[in-house]
């Protein structure tokens, strides 16, 4: 049993006011946009440039912005969803614990899963909580990692929490102890 | 058949508050406690028809719910009354025992909203009345924006008189609010409820559709577009065919003739009553059926719906 998220590929809502990219900042495949559509479609595009230079633009028309690291792009992000009104749409598309951050402040400022598209895409990478010290570990690619918080060797099951944005980490000897299944990469 | 609890209810109060608004105090006839119902939620009376004809079941917005103290209706006289309105302004009386279903809710207030935006014409208020008191307790971000025509300002006013506030609009007649205006306004998560004449609704969701709001964030409440041509209906599997009145539902047609089938809210919301069409073509009313399921014609909702041919065969 899994709950691990499908992304489709993404387009334009058909009817709305106003459209928000939101992007991390890693290339964007060609496959992250439905046939037909490209970064052409959404005017409005905030991406994370990852570097101390980037300097503020006056906001203003529709236009590209771009910020400093994934933390600076989401905060403004919540800025600007408090003072929006409804009828706008917004995208994301990243790395999955990135599009997922841009879902949880949408979902805070009012915003319903009908009024968003997530894109995930690159190498799989996890934040895994640990069950037992709500330690979370970001960067996860192996189905095995020691918790750095408590220290706990954590199978990270394929249990995904949107409201968290994390996966799930339990200690992988916790039925036999010493039994520690083998390591493989989550791109497997 | 009503396939849900029935209620006995005593009529406890009744009182004309406007010309052709009447309120009405229901209690358990057995002095017993009510189903508590939430803010939005409606019952269904079964009344006496007019010249003693079939029964009608009409549904009502409790304005107010308390299982110790009651419920409370307000019923205005349509003009072109079936029987119902008529009954509860001239005939109906304290002490009166009328049977209903528990109370049921299709136009619940939405947990996670933001702010919630109401926009009521005429006797629509009722579900807002019950909505702005739930409100006002939890103190969640609200408006309410009532539409009335000139000469009745008066009445939606004083009823409003004991929840006024600077939340709360009367404006007279529909082309004093600017509805466009109103909602391209409202912060992210706002919900918007909108009951009263069908036109408006319509005009609501239009206009809130034009400007990208998600149909999620859209309710509306309206109850028995009833009336049109009367038309021919054929119960295929019972074998019988029913005469469907001009001013008379499918459903009131199909349950005056004997034959037990499920129906909810009366109102072609709930999509309980649905039936099966084998042939004909349905003039469907409800806003349960999507457009795709309309374009197959293979459902109808008796409560609201009628038919556009004049014989109609049903799989019933």
């Amino acid at each position: 049993m899994t709950n691990r998220p499908r992304y489709a590929p993404l387009s334009p809502f058909a009817q709305a006011r106003a459209h928000l990219l939101l992007c991390d900042g890693a290339a964007i495949p060609d496959d992250a946009f439905a046939p037909g559509h490209g970064l052409t479609d959404f005017p409005e595009r905030w991406t994370v440039a990852g570097h101390a230079l980037v300097m503020p633009q006056p906001f203003g028309a529709p236009s590209e912005q771009r910020f400093r690291s994934a933390s600076h792009l989401l905060a403004l992000l919540r800025h600007r969803l408090a003072a929006e009104t409804m009828g706008l749409r917004i995208y994301a598309v990243g790395s999955e614990p990135f599009v997922w951050d841009v879902a949880k402040i949408a979902r805070e400022a009012g915003m319903g899963r009908e009024e968003m598209r997530l894109f995930a895409c690159g190498a799989p990478e996890r934040r895994v909580a640990c069950v037992h010290c709500r330690t979370v570990n970001p960067g996860v690619t192996t189905t095995l990692v020691t918790c750095a918080g408590c220290g706990a060797v954590l199978t990270v099951r394929d249990h995904f929490s949107r409201v968290h944005n994390t996966w799930m980490g339990v200690q992988c000897d916790a039925e036999a102890p010493g039994e520690v299944p083998p390591v493989e990469d989550l791109c497997a | 058949m009503m396939d849900n609890h029935t209620l006995t209810l005593v009529v406890a109060d009744a009182a004309l508050i406007a010309p052709g608004l009447r309120r009405v105090h229901l209690r358990a006839a057995d002095g017993a406690r009510l189903p508590p119902a939430a803010p939005g939620a409606h019952i269904t009376l079964s009344l006496p028809g007019a010249d003693g004809a079939r029964p009608l079941r009409n549904s009502y917005t409790l304005v107010s719910a308390d299982p110790e103290h009651g419920y409370e209706l307000i019923v205005r006289r349509a003009d072109r009354s079936r029987g119902g309105s008529r009954h509860i302004h001239e005939a109906l009386a304290p002490g009166d025992v009328i049977d209903a279903t528990v109370p049921h809710n299709l136009f619940a207030l939405h947990s996670q909203a933001k702010k919630h935006l109401l926009i009521g014409g005429g006797i629509g208020i009722t579900p807002l009345l019950a909505f702005v008191a739930r409100l006002r307790e939890t103190g969640a971000p609200f408006e309410l924006h009532q539409i009335a025509s000139a000469d009745e300002i008066g009445v939606f006013a004083a009823l409003l008189a004991p929840r006024a506030g600077e939340q709360v609009h009367i404006h007279g007649g529909r082309t004093s609010l600017d509805l466009p205006a109103l909602l391209a306004a409202q912060p992210l998560g706002t919900h918007v409820y909108t009951c009263g004449p069908a036109g408006l609704m319509d005009h609501v969701e239009a206009a809130a559709a034009g400007l990208g709001w998600p149909s999620s964030h859209v309710h509306r409440e309206d109850f028995g577009a009833a009336g049109g041509e009367p038309f021919v209906l054929r119960l295929a599997a019972s074998d019988i065919e029913i005469a469907v009145a001009g001013d008379q539902t499918m459903l009131e047609a199909i349950e005056a003739a004997g034959i037990d089938t499920p129906s909810l809210c009366r109102g072609g919301a709930c999509g309980v009553c649905i039936l099966p069409v084998r042939q004909g073509e349905p003039e469907h009313r409800d806003h349960f059926l999507s457009e795709a399921e309309r374009a197959q014609g293979c459902h109808v909702m008796p409560c609201v719906s009628r038919s556009r041919s004049a014989l109609l065969v049903l799989d019933i």
